[in-house]
């Protein structure tokens, strides 16, 4: 509301120049805001990737950088998936590792040193200060009110809903997906509201961007084709949305096909297919439209209505046939489990076993966008108002971002941008009314009658805009109203930017490879039981040692022990997984056999008993046997790990099969002697363990860390008198067997 | 092994006069009973017939009890699948190649059964396989299927049944065509259609009312925003007894909640972007000054205690929360 400023420093050019130049600062404040809060894990910790997926993150653009960009588009990656392997170049989105290629020979080129690790950890706040600028581009486009860009983009540099996935360390493709897609969507409404093919191409390349970096593309894919059916719906159809889709799907999905782990699926897949449909019913909209206009007949429209009817439903049944005779490949897992909200926990378990598949309760959105939840559909109320193109795509990314988000949580992600710039939409609206100088002048009584008459008058007439506009706009009177409203608002905006920094600081800067815990005193104490076990992998074990472990740490033992893995969180399939599920839920002497055939020299388990660290193997152990389950029912079975009565138990109640699967000898074994006899305590599960605990002949212990989170057992080696490996094992314990006399007498080595 | 013992003492002086006739003959008898009639309905006597030690056939017995008084809703549900199964595999395979009976045994016929096999819960499904002949299988003990995953399908059970029987047919499934939904089906489609082209013209203003969609649009934002998606794929309780004989209306723990929690939440968050709206939209439009200034008082009110009640709600699922506002703290 620049019109309202009085002072004359705020007006004509000087004025202009000195709103842009403030503009500009505060832009800048707000970038550095973002990137400033996401550096608590630096700060505390030291600059280290986070997590899982960025450690493979981290290893590939370790090798692009290290071989070039060829090298890497072809990389087939032994070091994974053993015996079977990765054609990594081709299955993963390169655009986050080219990103920080480039960043990297760029800084070289300026001659700047710099360690590809740092650009790696400090990628994701870097383009969080993009985002809050893109942010602020879009919302500036959908309403006229200058404020309500810089509210948008200082909520979305701070909203913890987006910092969830992009504080330092966390080097995963969210880090710039989320500013592509907000980019992207600038560069639509800027191509639809213009109509220009220029715009419309840039829209596309960034597209094809987002598509290089994150499958979350698939959401852009299905949101703009959703859009221009509504306009069409709505009879919005112009020549400008024309324009501006043709162009986009055009390019875009040229674009798209140059990725190699998408190729052909925008043709073939059915989550594409929208996109497709869309323009097809365009191409149809556009020629009727321009038969309309030249010919005037009545009947002939009619006709034409039909025609198109027709078309539309002979595309949709040969759609139909299509997907059934197989041409176009039914819709992937993780996208089907969206619409079918059961079907995933049937099909496909593994992708019900992830943590951020899980559908989203309440609290999780009040904790990621606190009052912005609240200020959301204010906004979208708000956009009803005056009914552009524009304020239909927030509306329908509202609903559409919603759903889902609260299907999965972590499409969140994506949920944030447009609750961002909502709640930036109500808030600056509110303060555009309440923060201003100027009053109305105080009517007279007559003037209330005579407007009282006007009103309802005009009510009978008006039925057409939204119900709370169609009194004439007055204004606040009073500096009392202006006040309180405007003070309140200030406290709870305060108050936000307490709960982002408190959420930040405390759920989502921790890098989970190092866990922090406090002292008695209050000073902080790290465990750093991971990297004391890659480390002992990296320096103990011969390079080519084959480490089984569960998917989870696949990537972080490539990643810090460099050592190949036989699954890893690329989980790309789903029987390898399950062979790994079948040995660690097995019995010994069916393991064994498994392992031998895969080559495996050790093991390693997560265990979290001694400190209590929820996140182990034996609580994911029941994902592990239902995956497994998934493949051999007949020798794996989820019943059998239940008691009777149905729980889940590991102490002296446990099942049978529960206390012979190698997974629970392996995470118990040796446990009992760090307790008084008969004392030994889980602390996760919060029960006494059998007094006796389990023998192992397969494997022996081999490593285990400081604080036992993790554990490393060396697969033995074949007897070599040729006995099974429980007689070895009870013979070298020095248990007598019948009709043996010889003592265990001291080791002779054996010469041929 | 304990439930074995009382097996065998039970099927003794069965198998004892079953074992005089011919083996094959029993297979076609119980056959042939089965074409006109499956699954058999079996009593304590059949039931130690069917399935005496020396057969050449596999007998997959269904333990269920269907009678309302025990208030066994898997059972009611699994009947009609089971029916299903054993229907189209008797069907399917009318020469018996596959040497497989279905036999159904009510705990109101077979008490004695349920008793000798120490059976607390139903329904059981026993799948018993050849002792001798050609599919003989060397542990004589039956194999028992699970229903820990809730209902199941015919589909289900099909395959798992095909798992155990190698080397034999498996006749499919086939599912009668449901008539009435079909007619259901198609009148409801051809009544819309009706209704919309006779009622068209009244309902168009009513479509293409803003008011009607912004209603619609936020109400469905306010839905999943408050974790209504949650609800139905978890299937939480509505509310909960807190042991005190009184009623819990928000559940302990971040990950979890009640129906009617949400349903709370959402209506908190209706009030707060309405009072919103309100402050944004309405109140600059009232023109007398008395009755706007009382309008901001109380909307801001409004907005004021309801944001600090969501707050303390808020610190009851996350304990260590630190904020808060005056008048719940």
């Amino acid at each position: 509301m620049s019109d309202i400023i009085e002072e004359p420093f705020f007006k004509g050019s000087t004025g202009r120049n000195t709103r842009g130049v403030l503009r500009l600062t505060i832009l800048c404040l707000i970038a550095a805001a973002a990137i400033a809060s996401r550096l608590f894990s630096v700060i505390r910790f030291e600059s280290i990737i986070h997590e899982f997926d960025p450690w493979f993150n981290f290893r590939a653009t370790k090798y692009l950088v290290q071989h070039g960009f060829y090298d890497f588009w072809d990389w087939f990656d032994d070091r994974t998936w053993h015996p079977l392997g990765r054609v990594t170049g081709g299955t993963l989105y390169p655009g986050l590792m080219v990103t920080s290629g480039v960043i990297y020979h760029a800084l070289r080129a300026l001659t700047i040193p710099v360690d590809i690790r740092n650009i790696c950890v400090l990628l994701a706040p870097g383009f969080s200060g993009l985002t809050a600028y893109a942010t602020y581009l879009f919302t500036n486009e959908m309403t006229t009110s200058p404020s309500a860009g810089l509210l948008a983009a200082a909520f979305m540099g701070i909203a913890p809903g987006y910092i969830s996935r992009s504080v330092a360390g966390s080097y995963d493709n969210e880090a710039i997906a989320i500013f592509l897609l907000v980019f992207t969507f600038f560069l639509w409404i800027k191509a639809l509201k213009v109509g220009s093919v220029f715009w419309g191409a840039w829209c596309a390349l960034f597209y094809g961007y987002m598509v290089s970096a994150w499958g979350g593309y698939v959401f852009i894919t299905n949101l703009i084709p959703l859009h221009v059916f509504v306009l069409v719906l709505m009879g919005r159809f112009s020549p400008r949305v024309y324009v501006a889709y043709c162009t986009w799907f055009a390019i875009g999905t040229l674009a798209s096909m140059q990725i190699p782990f998408v190729g052909f699926l925008p043709i073939r897949s059915s989550e594409h297919m929208s996109a497709l449909g869309i323009f097809g019913l365009l191409q149809l909209v556009g020629f009727v439209e321009f038969v309309r206009a030249g010919v005037p007949s009545r009947q002939f429209k009619t006709l034409v209505t039909g025609f198109v009817v027709a078309v539309v439903l002979i595309a949709f049944a040969a759609l139909v046939l299509l997907t059934v005779s197989g041409v176009i490949a039914p819709w992937t897992g993780r996208f089907y489990s969206l619409w079918d909200t059961g079907y995933a926990k049937i099909h496909i378990p593994i992708i019900a076993s992830v943590s951020e598949h899980q559908p989203t309760a309440w609290p999780a959105y009040f904790f990621d966008l606190n009052l912005l939840i609240w200020l959301f559909p204010a906004g979208v109320y708000l956009c009803f108002l005056k009914l552009n193109d524009e304020q239909v795509f927030i509306v329908v990314y509202s609903i559409l971002a919603s759903y889902f988000s609260g299907v999965m949580v972590r499409l969140m992600l994506t949920l944030t941008p447009i609750v961002c710039v909502s709640a930036a939409m109500a808030l600056s609206y509110l303060l555009d009314t309440y923060l201003t100088i100027k009053s109305p002048p105080e009517p007279t009584d007559a003037q209330i009658l005579d407007a009282a008459n006007n009103s309802s008058s005009k009510k009978a007439g008006k039925q057409d805009g939204i119900r709370s506009t169609r009194e004439p706009l007055v204004g606040i009177y009073t500096t009392f109203s202006k006040t309180t409203v405007v003070s309140a608002m200030t406290a709870y905006l305060l108050i936000f930017v307490l709960h982002c920094t408190w959420v930040t600081s405390n759920a989502y800067s921790s890098p989970s490879v190092v866990l922090a815990s406090r002292m008695p005193d209050g000073s902080q104490h790290i465990i750093d039981d991971y990297r004391e076990a890659y480390q002992w992998l990296r320096q103990n074990t011969p390079e080519d040692a084959k480490i089984m472990s569960w998917w989870d740490y696949g990537y972080q033992i490539g990643g810090m022990a460099d050592r190949p893995t036989l699954v890893d969180n690329n989980t790309w399939n789903n029987t390898h997984i399950a062979t790994v599920g079948k040995a660690m839920s097995s019995r010994e002497e069916v393991s064994y056999p498994i392992m031998r055939q895969h080559e495996v020299d050790y093991v390693l388990v997560v265990f979290g008993g001694l400190l209590g660290y929820s996140g182990d193997d034996i609580n994911k152990f029941l994902w592990m046997v239902r995956i497994a389950e998934g493949i051999w029912p007949d020798e794996v079975k989820e019943r059998d790990f239940f008691t009777d009565r149905g729980e889940y138990r590991v102490d002296d109640g446990a099942t049978e099969t529960m206390k012979n699967s190698l997974m629970y000898k392996m995470s118990y074994y040796n446990y009992n002697s760090l307790f008084p006899a008969g004392q030994a305590q889980d602390r996760v599960r919060g029960v006494k363990l059998p007094e006796v605990g389990p023998t192992l002949n397969t494997v022996e212990e081999a490593f285990t860390s400081e604080n036992w989170i993790i554990r490393i057992y060396k697969v033995k080696d074949l007897d070599n008198v040729g006995r099974d490996h429980a007689s070895a094992a009870s013979f070298d314990r020095g248990n007598k067997k019948k009709k043996t006399t010889k003592k265990r007498g001291p080791k002779v080595l054996r010469v041929e | 092994m304990h439930f074995l013992k009382g097996l065998v003492l039970i099927l003794l002086p069965a198998a004892a006069i079953a074992a005089k006739r011919a083996a094959v003959d029993k297979f076609q008898q119980f056959h042939s009973k089965a074409l006109s009639s499956t699954p058999l309905k079996l009593d304590d006597s059949i039931y130690g017939q069917l399935t005496s030690a020396p057969r050449d056939y596999s007998v997959a017995v269904l333990l269920t009890a269907l009678e309302s008084r025990f208030g066994c809703q898997l059972c009611r549900e699994f009947q009609p699948e089971w029916d299903l199964l054993s229907k189209s595999w008797t069907k399917g395979d009318k020469k018996g190649e596959s040497r497989l009976i279905f036999g159904t045994l009510d705990f109101t016929d077979g008490k004695n059964t349920f008793q000798s096999l120490g059976l607390q819960t139903a329904p059981v499904l026993l799948l018993f396989q050849p002792t001798h002949g050609p599919h003989a299988v060397a542990d004589s003990a039956p194999v028992r299927y699970d229903f820990t995953n809730g209902p199941q399908s015919a589909e289900q059970v099909h395959s798992w049944v095909a798992r155990h029987l190698h080397d034999r047919p498996h006749p499919e499934i086939h599912r009668p065509i449901n008539w009435v939904r079909v007619i259901a089906f198609t009148t409801t489609i051809l009544g819309t259609l009706t209704f919309l082209s006779v009622a068209g013209p009244y309902l168009l203003p009513i479509i293409q009312n803003r008011n009607l969609w912004a209603g619609v649009s936020l109400i469905a934002i306010l839905l999943f925003t408050s974790g209504h998606m949650f609800n139905h794929i978890r299937k939480v309780p509505y509310v909960a007894g807190d042991g005190r004989g009184g009623v819990s209306y928000f559940a302990g723990g971040f990950s979890n909640q009640y129906g009617l929690e949400t349903q709370i939440v959402a209506a908190m968050y209706g009030l707060l972007s309405f009072a919103t709206i309100s402050l944004a939209l309405k109140i600059p439009r009232i023109a007398d000054p008395r009755t706007q200034q009382l309008a901001v008082i109380i909307w801001g009110a409004v907005i004021f205690v309801m944001y600090s009640f969501l707050l303390s709600v808020f610190r009851i699922k996350n304990g260590g929360y630190p904020f808060w506002l005056p008048p719940f703290s």
